[in-house]
Formats: C-alpha cells, structure tokens, sequence
C-alpha cells in the first residue's frame, strides 16, 4: 500500500491529521510520503511544530489532550522519521516564506510538485489535509 | 479465561495510533507462530488491530475484556503455513470430519495450533497439543483411537500427523483444510 499525503494546514489538530494517519499507515507495511506546503511547513519546522496553535475558541480542549494521553506532536513526528514516512517540503513554498532546509527537522527532502505527483501516482491513499 | 502467550505489549493508556504503532514494533521481536498479549484501553483498538492483523497477514485471535482493560490476541503469521501442500496421504475434509464425529466409530481429535487459537474456538472434546510440545507430550494421545488431526490451515498439523506415524500410529489422518473455514459446533475456553 503506497499512501500520499498534502498537509496544507499548520494547526496542532492539523498536525494530528497528517501525522496519525501517517504513522498508522507506516505501521501497517504502508509506503508513506507526504507533501508539506504553505502552512503546512508549520508541522515539520524545527521549532514551530513544538507549539501549534489551536483553532481559535477550542482552546478548552487542551485538557482533553491530556485525558485522553494523546502524544505531543513532537513525538509523532519523531515516530514518523523512524518509521521510514518520507518527509517532502515545499520548495516554492519555502522560497517565498525565506525558509531553508536547515530551519526543518533531520531528514526530510525538499521538492516541488512533480516530485509530489511521481509519488502520488503510484498511491492507493491521496489525502489531503 | 486463561491464554498462554509468548510475549505480553502494554499499550494501557494510550491513544490512537500508538496501539498499533507499539503492536507494530513488538511483532518484529516475535517469531512466526507466536503469539502476543497486546493490554489496551482504546476502545478503538479491537477493530483497528482486526483491520491491522489483516492488512498485514497476521492472525487476529480475538479480545477479551478484564475489568476495562481489552486483551487482544494476535498470532504472527508465518509464511510456510499458508502452502496447502500436504504431504501426510491420509486427509479428510471437514465435511467428513462432521459425519465421523456424529458417526458410531469413536474418534480422537488433536488440534496441534498454539493454545491461544485453541482458546478461542476449538472443536468440543478435541485435545489441545501445539506442534511444538507433540515431541515430549506423544503420550499423552499415543493410545488415542482413530486420530483425526487438525490446526488452522491443514498445513501444522500435516507435519504432526507425518510426526506420529513416524512414532507408529496408525490411522493418522490429516484434516484439510482446518479451523479457519470449520462451520461445526465450536467450543470457547472459560
């Protein structure tokens, strides 16, 4: 199973989105890739992805985050890099935010959308986020 | 209900995805044929580990609850098993395995598959020796009429029935294909 991903969004529930399909979709012998763009860089930029906002007025959910021992953000990225989720950020993107690939987390690629596409081709899974 | 296992995961307390994500990493430690305990207190985790044992060829077994705590039971799967050649001669189907059962002639079933497949669904009266301790339990069955034996998919217990007729039983027979489509009566361990 080969499993595309677009993250376009960069919130905390964003980042949960991406990452636990992600990380799921590993687990289970799937190919994984997933595109980071526009504010999706959020979620694998060395600082930021440490603290994501979230969506104006749910902010009383943060308790439930806890209850429900849900892992940071932090840790699922980690546990996407380790299980082999190919990690692609926008260069387009990047250039226009001034971003380079040392401001991003180990291991991930930078790429354009045809390097997304031949990826996505091949894919039983698209989603975008 | 009692379940004998090779290796016990605690996933307690955690959310979605890291049941599967641990299950993931500790099946790698398991040898094929093995089974695991996974402890878990998502309530989603019994049908994503159904859906994961299937994606990913392993076995599922099933779940039982313990004071708000499931225990899944997955058995990893092996590559040999899944062959249908057999090489013990002597075979019956399940449909005759049903008639010999509700026939005259007294029958021994030995189900040779680990005992955590055998505590989810066994044939009533059938005896419970995994593959792996037929060696040192042979006396157990070895005056055992009739042996008609049987695990998941005709493929372990080929190599029990070659094993006991190497030990000089006779009338060994091998039933093909196994538990996996078995449509009689079925018993659960308590």
């Amino acid at each position: 199973m080969r499993v595309a991903i677009i993250a376009a969004n960069g919130g905390m529930f964003d980042a949960y989105k991406v990452f636990n399909i992600a990380t799921a979709a590993a687990a289970t012998d799937a190919e994984v890739g997933i595109f980071f763009t526009f504010e999706g860089l959020n979620l694998i930029h060395k600082e930021a992805h440490k603290n994501l906002p979230m969506p104006a007025g749910t902010e009383h959910f943060q308790e439930g985050f806890k209850k429900a021992n849900v892992p940071p953000v932090e840790e699922l990225v980690g546990m996407a890099s380790e299980m082999g989720v190919k990690m692609i950020a926008c260069q387009m993107t990047m250039d226009v935010m001034s971003l380079e690939k040392e401001h991003f987390i180990e291991g991930i690629d930078v790429g354009g959308a045809v390097t997304f596409l031949t990826f996505a081709k091949e894919a039983d899974v698209t989603l975008t986020f | 209900m009692e379940v004998t296992v090779n290796k016990v995961l605690d996933a307690k307390g955690l959310a979605c995805p890291m049941p599967i994500v641990k299950t993931k990493k500790e099946m790698t430690s398991l040898e094929p044929g093995q089974v695991i305990e996974i402890q878990a207190t998502d309530k989603g985790s019994t049908a994503d580990l159904k859906a994961w044992a299937q994606s990913t060829g392993n076995q599922y077994l099933g779940t039982v609850e313990d004071s708000n705590i499931l225990k899944h039971y997955l058995r990893k799967a092996s590559a040999e098993e899944e062959k249908t050649e057999t090489k013990h001669p002597d075979v019956v189907s399940l449909d005759d395995l049903l008639k010999n059962l509700d026939g005259n002639e007294k029958i021994t079933v030995l189900d040779v598959r680990e005992p955590a497949e055998y505590a989810f669904g066994h044939i009533p009266g059938s005896i419970n020796i995994p593959l792996g301790e037929l060696e040192h339990r042979f006396e157990e069955i070895q005056n055992a009429e009739n042996l008609h034996v049987i695990c998941r998919t005709g493929n372990r217990s080929d190599l029990a029935a070659q094993k006991l007729t190497d030990k000089g039983i006779n009338y060994v027979k091998n039933v093909v294909p196994g538990m996996k489509d078995w449509t009689g009566p079925v018993e659960t361990k308590q």
